[in-house]
Order: structure tokens, then sequence, then C-alpha cells
């Protein structure tokens, strides 16, 4: 089974339209969660992202979590989130063409929490459709980076002030959930909402379960960036997405 | 899981390290002098030019330096071929350029080309009536670019298409100065793939070719300065795929048309031609909007303005005239005139008939 899903997502990889405006990059996490009664329950999960096609590390982090089900079609949930965050270069330019300065990509942490609602509606045949959505605050600290200056060639200090972002994010899932079945596959879309809608992110993917507590994950995911800036180099991302998951 | 781990340790970031390391600044200036059937070429110190006659191929394929190709003299079967990764400048230094054979201009790189008109000279480009096809990469008019078009200076630039279009480009053109002109009796006069802003300049388009259109964008149009004034003379083509007959138009988009301030003159005159028809919504808050067609509407329905997904008038001066069908259409059926528009606050002056649409806040 897992040779055949290998294979997959290798042939699915390899076929994704890498354009000059778009980019491959995999999701992997591994959680842990805990049944505190019928209703609570807590997770912690570790996960990591990486982007140009592959092959740099975008994103590491670690998200505590608290779910609490109201009864069967409405759950809540709330959680910290601490990201370290692989920011890219950024270049300007004169106007000329000519290169003016050049920041390089660099590490910072980023804290976010974040609370949803989730409603689920079940369809008959094994299928449900659920809406979730969850607001989410994430806080940049002020960091200091060095910046190269082309006319003066030297390095100068680049301070990159504190800011909070709040975003809504509304995601509506299709999923198929036989119990005890191996395969329960869904798709969803989910819109990220700041001040307008600023990416959209479609997702088809699968849970394994093998066993009553250990199952994977696997899933392909696009993501289109909408308003970006001409000036600011923010690609479509094609993400394959595989994850563990354990139950106490 | 390991594997994509140890894979995922690369730096994504440019590769500048010969500027850091004090191997290379400023920028790489390139002199290109038309002379006929000849060219001049100086400045050329990473040997990125090869030429055949006035042809000249310019290939920075893999140079993440700062170019900038000064361009001058005239040749009357010549031409501008770059192949490139990054970003670039071209400036426009008084230069005139004939190719019997293909674009002017073509440019191969798919990052922004900033295109300088220099202050005080007058530039013309034109090509021949056929384009030699043989070729690997896409020739889609006189000046052609894969990548994004800023328009610089305020020099004046004369862009003739006579097999394909004028100015074509695959992303998307910024104007923020100078002056265009773009005739072309084939093609359009600019076919822009991902949107064109118009911040300011002069831009002047005249369209002979049966449906044929002053501006085809596959996205938004978005006005907020300069002036802009376009023609269209062609008839409607019958579609075969669509089995219905295709307009001409000063300005055909397929997203919204959006402006803000500026001065916008569209006149059309074959049958069924349109000033500004727009797939979606048009939004006109500022400057002046004056669009005219005369022509019949033997084929086609002639229309000064319409926007598929709405037309809403908030501002500015508002002109739509025509001698056949409506002044204004955004898709309703009503036969009433002021349901074919949507006006906002309070304008001065507003007539609203079914020919004739002024608007004056």
């Amino acid at each position: 089974m897992f040779k055949r899903l290998a294979a997959a997502a290798l042939i699915l990889t390899s076929a994704l339209p890498m354009t000059a405006q778009s980019e491959g990059g995999m999701y992997m996490s591994v959680e842990a969660e805990k049944k505190i009664d019928k209703k609570l329950s807590v997770s912690l999960e570790a996960a990591m992202r990486t982007r140009n096609n592959f092959k740099t590390m975008d994103r590491w982090s670690l998200d505590l979590g608290a779910e609490y089900k109201f009864n069967k079609w409405l759950k809540a949930e709330a959680g910290y989130m601490l990201m370290d965050q692989n920011n890219r270069e950024k270049i300007n330019y004169k106007t000329t063409g000519a290169y003016d300065t050049w920041r390089p990509s660099y590490w910072q942490l980023r804290h976010r929490v974040y609370a949803s609602l989730t409603g689920t509606l079940k369809l008959g045949n094994n299928f449900k459709v659920s809406l979730r959505e969850r607001w989410q605050y994430t806080y940049r600290p002020e960091m200091t980076t060095q910046r190269w200056d082309f006319d003066d060639e030297a390095w100068e200090d680049k301070v990159r002030e504190s800011k909070g972002k709040h975003v809504l994010r509304s995601r509506l899932t299709l999923s198929y959930d036989k119990k005890q079945a191996l395969l329960s596959p869904y798709a969803n879309i989910e819109l990220y909402n700041g001040w307008g809608i600023e990416k959209v992110r479609y997702t088809v993917g699968t849970d394994i379960r093998l066993s009553k507590q250990h199952s994977l994950t696997t899933f392909y995911r696009f993501q289109d960036i909408r308003n970006a800036s001409p000036e600011e180099y923010d690609p479509d991302m094609h993400y394959v997405g595989v994850g563990y998951k354990f139950k106490f | 899981m390991a594997a994509v781990l140890i894979t995922s340790c690369q730096n994504d970031d440019t590769d500048f390290s010969e500027y850091i390391n004090g191997g290379q600044s400023g920028v790489t200036t390139i002199s290109i002098a038309y002379n006929g059937t000849s060219v001049s070429i100086t400045g050329d110190t990473k040997g990125y030019v090869t030429t055949n006659g006035a042809d000249v191929t310019v290939n920075a394929t893999n140079s993440t330096d700062s170019l900038l190709l000064v361009l001058s003299g005239t040749t009357t079967d010549g031409s501008l071929l770059i192949f490139r990764e990054k970003q670039f400048g071209i400036k426009l230094n008084g230069v005139s350029i004939n190719n019997n054979d293909g674009p002017a201009i073509n440019n191969q790189c798919s990052k922004a080309l900033y295109l300088d008109v220099a202050d005080g000279t007058t530039n013309t480009l034109t090509d021949g009536t056929s384009y030699n096809e043989s070729v690997s990469y896409q020739q889609k008019g006189t000046l052609f670019s894969e990548g994004q078009i800023y328009f610089l200076g305020t020099g004046t630039l004369k862009v003739t298409g006579n097999s394909k279009n004028a100015i074509a480009c695959d992303d998307y053109i910024i104007m923020d100065q100078a002056t265009v002109y773009a005739n072309t009796t084939t093609g359009n006069g600019i076919k822009v793939n991902d949107g064109l802003w118009i911040n300011g300049g002069a831009l002047n388009i005249g369209v002979t070719a049966d449906g044929g259109r002053g501006i085809k964008c596959d996205s938004t149009v978005t006005i907020n300065g300069g002036t802009t004034i376009i023609s269209t003379s062609g008839d409607c083509v019958y579609d075969s795929d669509e089995q219905d007959y295709s307009s001409a138009a000063c300005i055909k988009c397929d997203y919204d048309f959006t402006m803000t301030a500026g001065k916008l003159v569209m006149n059309s005159s074959g049958d069924g031609g349109k000033g500004l028809n727009c797939s979606t919504k048009v939004a006109f808050s500022g400057g002046e909007l004056t669009a005219t067609t005369i022509g019949s509407n033997d084929n086609g329905k002639p229309k000064a303005v319409k926007g598929d997904g709405g037309i809403i008038v908030s501002g500015g001066t508002f002109k739509a005239n025509v001698n056949k069908s409506w002044a204004c259409d955004n898709g309703t059926d009503s036969e009433l005139p002021e349901d074919h528009l949507t006006v906002t606050g309070s304008p001065q002056t507003a007539t609203i008939t079914k020919k004739s649409v002024e608007i004056t806040y």
C-alpha cells in the first residue's frame, strides 16, 4: 500500500506544471492526539513545509490545540502555533532595471493563535459536508536583517518592524467517512480572507486508517495566490502532503 | 522522509556572490548602433552579442548582472532578439528598426523589460508583411515581449505592425511615461495577456483590420492617468468557431476595466465597431472618457461602452455616443436607457438616452 502511495506521489509531483510563477513543495506532519473525555481532546502537531520545487525548507511549526465537540454536528477548536518561517529574499530594482538592493532570505519566528467553529452535515451514503470558519492572528516580532546596497557595495541594516495580521479562513469540505474503512477521501476549498481574498487552497486527499490509534493522511493541494503585488515574488504552489497521527 | 529533508536544504536566493565579493559592480551597458545593413556593438565585455548583418542577438541567459541595451541608428532590415532570465533595460536613444521578416524587437525574457524611450528622441519600429516562422521562439508583434513591459522616458516611440500586432506582451504592461504610437493594418494595436496599466504618458493607437482591437487584453485594463486615443475602422469578421461575428473594438478586455483619472478617447467607425468592450465590469470614477461609434449594424452591434458585468459611473466626465444600437450595454434586456448603466453619487449633469449618454460630475 505504501509503496503504491509513494509511487503515486512521485508521479503526481513529476507531472505538476512548474511554471515560472508556480512552485512545488511538500507538507509533512506528525501529530499526537489525546482524548480527555467524550467531548474534549488536545493535540500536539509538528510540521514542516518546503518550497522551490521541494529543494528549500520553507517553514517549521509546532501546534498545540484543543477541540471541543458540542454535539454531532458542531465543534470548536482553539490553539497556539509557533512557527519558524524562511522568508524569501527581496530584490529591489531601479526604474532602469538595475539592481538597487538585495535582502537575502532569513528565518524568523512567528506566533499564531487561532479559533474555529466547524459545522457538519451528513448527506447520506457516508458522505458529509462541513464548513469550518477559522479566525487566526499571526504576530511577527521586530527583527533586524542585513541588506546589500548595489550602489554603495556594502551591507546595511534593515529593520523589519513587528506586525500582526488577522485572517479569516473559510473551508468547505466534502468527505467520505465510513466507519472502519481503510480510506476516507476528501476534497476541500479554503479561502483566506485578510482585507480581501488573499489566497485560495484546493485540496484533494485521503485519510488512511491503519488501526484504531495510527492513521496517515496524504493529499495534493494547489494554492492560488490572489492580489499579489507585481514587485513581490509570491508564486502559486503545488503541494504534496503526508501526515501521521497517533491517538492515545 | 530523510531523503526529503536532505534535498530540502538548498537556499533559493539569487547568487549575488560576485557582487558581494567585489567581482561585479554596476550595470553592463551595451550600445547597439544600427547603420543600414550593419551594426556597431560597444561595451559587450561579457560576450552576450552576436550579429548577422543588422540582426542582433543578445544571449545573456545565465547572467545575473544588471543589463542595459542602448539602441540608436537606423536599419532598413535589422532586428534585436534577447534571451535572458533576469529583468533588464532597453534604452531607445533615437533608433529606427525595420525588420522585413519578423519583430523589430523580440524580448524572449519572461521577466520585466524596462523600456526607456529616451527624452527628446523619436524612435520607430516596423515589421514586414510576413514573418519567417521557421524559428523556435514566438513572434507576436513588431515589439514583442514574453515578460512585463514598463514604458518609461519622455521620448516618442512609433510602432507599426504590418504582419501581426504592433505591440504584443505575454505578461502585463505598465505605462508610466513616453509617447507611444501603435498602428497596424493586420492585428491589434496592443495585445497583452496579464493586464494593462496606464498611469501617464500618451498612447495613440490606430487599427484598421476587420475585427481588430486597439487594445486587446486577456485580463484587466486600468487607467489612472495619461492621454489615450484609440481609433478602429474595421468591420466585423465572422468567427466560424463561435459561429458569430466578432467586432472591432478600441478596447477589448476579458476582465474589469477601471478608470480613475486621465483622458481616454475612443472612436470606432466600422460595422459593429465598439468603443469599450469589457467582458466583466466597467468602473469609471474619474478623468474623461469619450467613446463614439459611427458604424452600421449590418452584422455587428455597435456599442460605445459595453460591460457585461455592469457599467458603473461615479465621477469624472463620461460620454458615450452611437449612430446605431445602444450607447451603453451592461447586459440588460431592458428597453429603458437608464437601466443600461449605473450612475452613483450626484453628477452635475446626466443625459441618458439610447444613443447618447453624457454624465459630468
